[in-house]
Parts: structure tokens; C-alpha cells; sequence
């Protein structure tokens, strides 16, 4: 099958060149139309992030097909094909089909892992399909493509770990406290990425969520946005007693929760732990907490570094997805040496099934007093035969197939069996 | 018969330790399921050499003290095969293992398997007991370890390590001391009770001093201690651990006292 795909992505395109190339989802409508009306490709699918441009097809002679749609590509968004041409990529057969698996895996992606590619895989699909573009063979790598994608995702650790600040205080909660249900969480001040943190904790299950925030009407304000409740300021001693997990981003030029403070309440938690995440800088959190017994304090240097080491276990991660990969490409090129033969080996055996069956039928109702027995042994004879003769013929058009020129054969089955429209 | 499936079986738990240790490191996942499987194989063998050797005893292997060790051995892997999959700890085994084949070493053919005239049924409840117990406190044991370790990866708070990833969260650790401590301890309890009660019609005294059995109630009031606190004062974490670790080191020192020092548990 000539599949290719061919395309820039951010490993060799700059994002300047790529800004330019991504198309939007009316455009792509358009694109692909005005593909599909040059008559040189089978099948297409476009692929637009902003990571990558890539056009996966399939098309008798690819080459052309490649020149031809990024010509197109280029004359849609006014780009000098010259400039795309230096950085285009191509990948045909085994490699197409690799490239897809990596692709919708997030193991091309800038940030290994991410999950979002996948769904973009999926929406250029649905779209390249209601624009009649995909035919049996994209369906099919595309289908495993996403398989795949799971496998990956479930099999290996590769997303397991988080790459984000707030995502990074989500998880090292989880190895403090298990489950984070019922744990209390306090946010003091205010700002985006402690915003974003509590909100990950109330998702996990965390509640009940405090508020505090020397501005009264700030506090209740994000209480609300957060289905919080407001606390005074000036009750943080108490509220820090009572808490499991305490976010903290105020401007304060100097910590707002000291040593002293702490270790007077951390008695009175009789042994419960309490977690500091400290996203201020300047920090708001006295750091000789976090030598306290039970107490974990973790400022935002210490937070990108467990950032840092999930990244590094992601790329080990992603070295055992690629070995998956490798695999599931060897399993679908096997497979799918058999798709473009199966349609006709499926018909060739109806229509011998059909004749036989006929056949059968008109002999039994000549014979008179056929036993259960006698009807049984014709049957078992008649399909023993029909399956000998199809044997060679099967096989024949499997090999070819695989062997990628299956085309003759397909023609010469079709008319030697009579099998109608040719392939 | 017995001597050669438990050599055997010790060798597949020299393999089970090595690769649970390796996986700890590596963290891959067939290192643990080959350390699953010789750790299973392993204890199937040693179930067979527990088995040949109470037919050839006539009774329950546990009348000397190293075959009594040999059972402890057993169970303890047993409980952790159970745990290890109740509560998805995979490294679990990386942290029992290797107590458990320092204690299974003992038993190899070194001694004469010749104990010292022990009879009565509630002499084989008093040591069964006792052995579950301790089984239990193997894995109390492993548990306040993975805690330490864990704590430290998250205080020390540098580029977190191999363990971080692959050690649960510390509430999950903390559940696993507290659950083994809150198996152990009555069994624990029971059994020292007999024996005291054993030891006051066949030793003629209760208050014979026997260095195992003291240095088991030292044990005994460490675990104690460590419930009482974990129960009343709500003790967590660090300190349940370090204690969880002395009374480890104390029961460790009871079953040496009982193989190396003369006394009358002696073998």
C-alpha cells in the first residue's frame, strides 16, 4: 500500500514557519477538497497543531502526491513552498505507520507524554472522515493509531508523573497522605498558579477549602470561585491547626507563617501531617518548618525539581513505549498486508459458498429418504472440496499482498471467479 | 529429604531477594514478576520440606527452635505474597526477602536436629503463637523501614530518587506498621502468656531466667509501648517507625539468644 506522511513538526521546523502553515478547521475542510479534487491522492488526512503540519496519505505515485498537496498547502496559507520544502519530512510504508504510532502515542511530542495530541489526532480524523477523505486504509491505521495511543498510556508511566508545578504539589500530597479525600486544604493569598493547585486538590477529593487573604472581600471573592469558605487573616494560627495542606502565594515581602506558629500547633495534630506548599517568592513560609516532625514544606524551587526528575522519568518511560511501539508496527504490517486483499477474498468465498450450497441443495432434494447422516456427510464433503480449491488461490493473494503487489492478482481473481466490479 | 527441598528452597529465595532488590532499583516490571514467581516457588518448596519433615517428625515441626524459625520463615512469606497484593506494594518484597532469608539461613544443616523434650498441646499453641507473631513483626518491620526511607526522600526534599517513585505514600505505610503491629501483637501476647504459664509446671518456676524468653518480653514491652502510644497518644510516622525497629531488633536478638546462648530454650 503506498502510504506516506509527510509534514514538519517542531524537531526541525521553526515556530515561525509552522505559525504560519497551521490551518484551522474551515480552511482544512477547504484543503482537503481542493486535494481531493487534484485526483492524485486515495486518501488524506491533515494533521494541524501547533507543534505540527503533517498530511498522511495514501496515493499510487507518493512523490508527486507529497509535492503536489504541499503546494496546495502553501498557496492556501501564502507561503513560499521553497522555505517548506528545506524542512519537510517524509516517511513512507513501515515508517508511516510508525510515525503515526509515535505521533498519536506523544512520543514526538514536544513535552513526551502530553495528552493532548491524542485528541487532535482524533478531531483531524472525524473531520478528514466527514470530508469523505478516509478510505480503508487510513481507517485502519488510524483506528490502531489510537489503540495504541492507549496501550501506551496504560502500559507504561510515561504520563504518570506530573510536569507541572501545581500538578507536581498534587502528586507529592499523594505520597504524603495516600487518598487526598477529606483533606482539609488552606490557600493563603491569592494568585494563579496556587489558584490552580487548589483546584487540582478539590478534583482529587480534597475538602473542606479555606480561604484567607488580608483583603476580606479578595477572600470571599475566591471562596466563592472555589466553593471555599472564607477565613480571617488574622485566624491563620487557628485554621492551621485544623488543616491538612496549606497553599501559600501573598506578596508578603517577609513569611507570614513562622517557625513559632507551627510548632505550637503541630502538639495539637497529634501526629497528623502537614504539608506547606510555598509557590510566593519572596516565601511565605519560615523553611525551618519543614524540619519539624510531620511537617513537609515545599517551596517552589523544590517543587521544580521534582518537575525535573518526573521529565527524566518520562523520557525512561518513553524508551520502553518505544519498544511497544516497535511492536504493535510489526503487528499492524502484517495485518495489514492482508486489508486490501480481504474484500475479495471474502466475496470469493461467498460466491463459492453460494454455489455450493445450491448445489447441495438441488442433489437432496433428488435423493429420496436421506438419513440426518447421509445429509451431514454431503454437507462436510461439499465445503471439504470448496475449501481445497480455494486454498491456493487465498494464499496466492495474501502473498502478494504482502509482497505489495497484490493488484494483478486481485483483477485476475475477480474475473477468473467472476466476481463482478473489479476491485 | 527435607534438608536437600529446603536448600532448594532457600536458593529460590536467595534468586526472590536478589530480584526484588533489583527491581527496587530498576524498576522494571519483570524483575517483579520474576521476583514473584521464584518467591512463590520458593515457598512452594519450602511448604513440600515443611510437610516431608512433620511426617518424618510425627508431629509439627516445631519443637527446636531452627525448625520453629523454618516456619516463622514461611508464614512471613506468606503474609507478604498476601499483602503484596492486597495493597499493591510491589516493592514489598524487596524490604521482607531479605529478613526473611537471614532467618530461613539458620536452618541450613548445621546442628543436629535434636530438641530438647518438649510435649503437651498447649506447648505447640504457645510456639505457633508466637511464630505468627513474629511473622507479623518481619513485616512491621519492612513496613518502618519503606516509611524512614520515604519520609527522608520527601524531607530531604533534593531530586527526588528511585525510591520516591517507587515507595507508597507515608499514610500508606504508616496504615501497614500500625495494621502488622495491631495483627502481631496479640499473637504475640498469647504466646508468652503460655509460655509462662508452660514454663510454671515444666520448669517448676515461672521466674526461671531463660535469655530468650526475657529478651522476648523486652520485645513484647516495646510493641507494647509502641500500641499504647500509637492508640493513646496518637502517635504516627517517624516515631512509630524507630520503635517499630527496636522491637524488630529486640525480637532478632530473642531468637539469637534462643540459637546461640544456652538456656532452656535451647537447642
Amino acid at each position: 500500500m503506498p502510504l506516506f506522511v509527510a509534514g514538519l513538526s517542531h524537531r526541525n521546523a521553526p515556530v515561525e514557519l509552522r505559525e504560519q502553515l497551521a490551518v484551522d478547521e474551515d480552511k482544512l475542510r477547504e484543503l482537503l477538497r481542493d486535494i481531493a479534487g487534484m485526483g492524485i491522492l486515495r486518501e488524506a488526512l491533515i494533521l494541524s497543531t501547533c507543534n505540527r503540519v503533517e498530511v498522511y496519505a495514501v496515493a499510487d505515485v507518493p512523490g508527486e502526491a507529497r509535492t503536489a498537496t504541499f503546494r496546495q498547502l502553501c498557496r492556501h496559507r501564502g507561503v513560499e513552498p521553497a522555505s517548506v520544502e528545506a524542512v519537510l519530512y517524509t516517511h513512507a510504508e513501515g515508517d508511516a505507520v510508525r510515525h503515526a504510532f509515535r505521533v498519536a502515542s506523544s512520543l514526538d511530542s514536544m513535552m513526551i507524554g502530553e495528552p493532548q495530541i491524542l485528541g487532535q489526532v482524533k478531531d483531524a480524523f472525524a473531520l478528514a472522515q466527514s470530508c469523505e477523505a478516509i478510505g480503508p486504509a487510513l481507517h485502519s491505521l488510524f483506528s490502531q493509531a489510537f489503540a495504541v495511543a492507549k496501550k501506551v498510556r496504560t502500559e507504561t508511566e510515561i504520563a504518570r508523573h506530573a510536569v507541572s508545578v501545581s500538578f507536581a504539589a498534587v502528586e507529592l500530597a499523594k505520597k504524603i497522605f495516600a487518598g487526598l479525600d477529606g483533606k482539609a486544604v488552606l490557600l493563603v493569598g491569592a494568585g494563579k498558579m496556587s489558584e490552580l493547585a487548589a483546584r487540582h486538590l478539590v478534583e482529587q477529593g480534597a475538602f473542606p477549602l479555606y480561604v484567607a487573604n488580608r483583603t476580606w472581600a479578595r477572600a470571599q471573592e475566591l471562596a466563592r470561585a472555589l466553593a471555599g469558605t472564607p477565613v480571617p487573616f488574622e485566624a491563620l494560627p487557628t485554621a492551621l491547626a485544623t488543616v491538612d495542606i496549606v497553599i501559600a502565594s501573598t506578596g508578603a515581602p517577609e513569611p507570614v507563617i513562622r517557625l513559632g506558629t507551627v510548632q505550637r500547633i503541630v502538639s495539637a495534630r497529634r501526629g497528623r501531617p502537614l504539608f506547606f506548599i510555598d509557590i510566593a517568592v519572596p516565601r511565605n513560609v519560615e523553611s525551618a518548618v519543614g524540619t519539624l516532625d510531620g511537617v513537609y514544606c515545599y517551596d517552589i524551587d523544590d517543587l521544580k525539581q521534582v518537575v525535573d526528575a518526573n521529565i527524566r522519568e518520562r523520557v525512561r518511560e518513553a524508551h520502553r513505549a518505544e519498544a511497544l511501539v516497535e511492536r504493535e508496527v510489526a503487528k499492524f504490517l502484517a495485518k495489514l498486508g492482508d486489508v486490501e486483499v480481504i474484500p475479495t477474498i471474502v466475496s470469493l468465498r461467498e460466491r463459492l459458498e453460494a454455489i455450493r450450497a445450491g448445489e447441495v441443495k438441488r442433489t437432496l432434494t433428488r435423493l429420496p429418504d436421506v438419513t440426518p447422516a447421509t445429509r451431514e456427510a454431503i454437507e462436510a464433503l461439499s465445503t471439504a472440496i470448496v475449501n481445497k480449491i480455494l486454498h491456493a488461490p487465498i494464499t496466492k493473494l495474501r502473498e502478494s499482498s504482502r509482497a505489495g503487489s497484490p493488484r494483478s492478482w486481485l483483477e485476475l481473481v475477480h474475473e477468473l471467479f467472476g466476481l463482478g466490479r473489479n476491485p | 529429604m527435607h534438608q536437600t527441598l529446603l536448600t532448594f528452597a532457600i536458593i529460590g529465595y536467595v534468586a526472590a531477594t536478589g530480584l526484588a532488590l533489583a527491581y527496587l532499583v530498576q524498576r522494571e516490571e519483570v524483575l517483579h514478576r520474576l521476583a514473584s514467581l521464584a518467591t512463590l516457588a520458593a515457598w512452594v518448596l519450602h511448604t513440600i520440606a515443611l510437610l516431608a519433615l512433620a511426617i518424618d517428625l510425627g508431629r509439627p515441626p516445631l519443637a527446636n527452635l531452627p525448625d520453629a524459625v523454618s516456619v516463622a520463615v514461611w508464614v512471613v512469606v506468606l503474609l507478604e505474597m498476601w499483602l503484596e497484593r492486597r495493597y499493591g506494594l510491589s516493592v514489598l518484597g524487596a524490604f521482607v526477602l531479605p529478613v526473611a532469608l537471614v532467618f530461613s539461613l539458620q536452618s541450613m544443616p548445621t546442628r543436629p536436629l535434636i530438641g530438647p523434650a518438649l510435649s503437651g498441646a498447649w506447648l505447640w499453641v504457645h510456639i505457633g503463637l508466637a511464630l505468627v507473631g513474629i511473622a507479623a513483626f518481619v513485616l512491621n518491620f519492612a513496613g518502618a523501614v519503606m516509611y524512614l526511607l520515604q519520609e527522608h526522600q520527601l524531607k530531604a526534599k533534593q531530586r527526588p530518587g528511585a525510591l520516591y517513585y517507587t515507595l507508597p505514600a507515608l499514610a500508606t505505610l504508616d496504615r501497614l506498621t500500625y495494621r502488622t503491629l495491631a495483627l502481631g501483637f496479640p499473637f504475640l501476647t498469647t504466646g508468652l502468656i503460655l509460655g509462662v504459664l508452660w514454663a510454671g509446671t515444666a520448669w517448676g518456676s515461672v521466674f526461671t531466667f531463660d535469655p530468650l524468653a526475657f529478651s522476648s518480653f523486652v520485645a513484647w514491652a516495646v510493641y507494647a509501648a509502641t500500641l499504647a502510644g500509637r492508640a493513646a497518644g496518637g502517635w504516627h510516622g517517624r516515631r512509630a517507625a524507630y520503635f517499630a525497629i527496636v522491637g524488630f531488633a529486640a525480637l532478632v536478638l530473642t531468637l539469637g539468644a534462643g540459637l546461640f546462648l544456652p538456656g532452656k530454650h535451647g537447642s
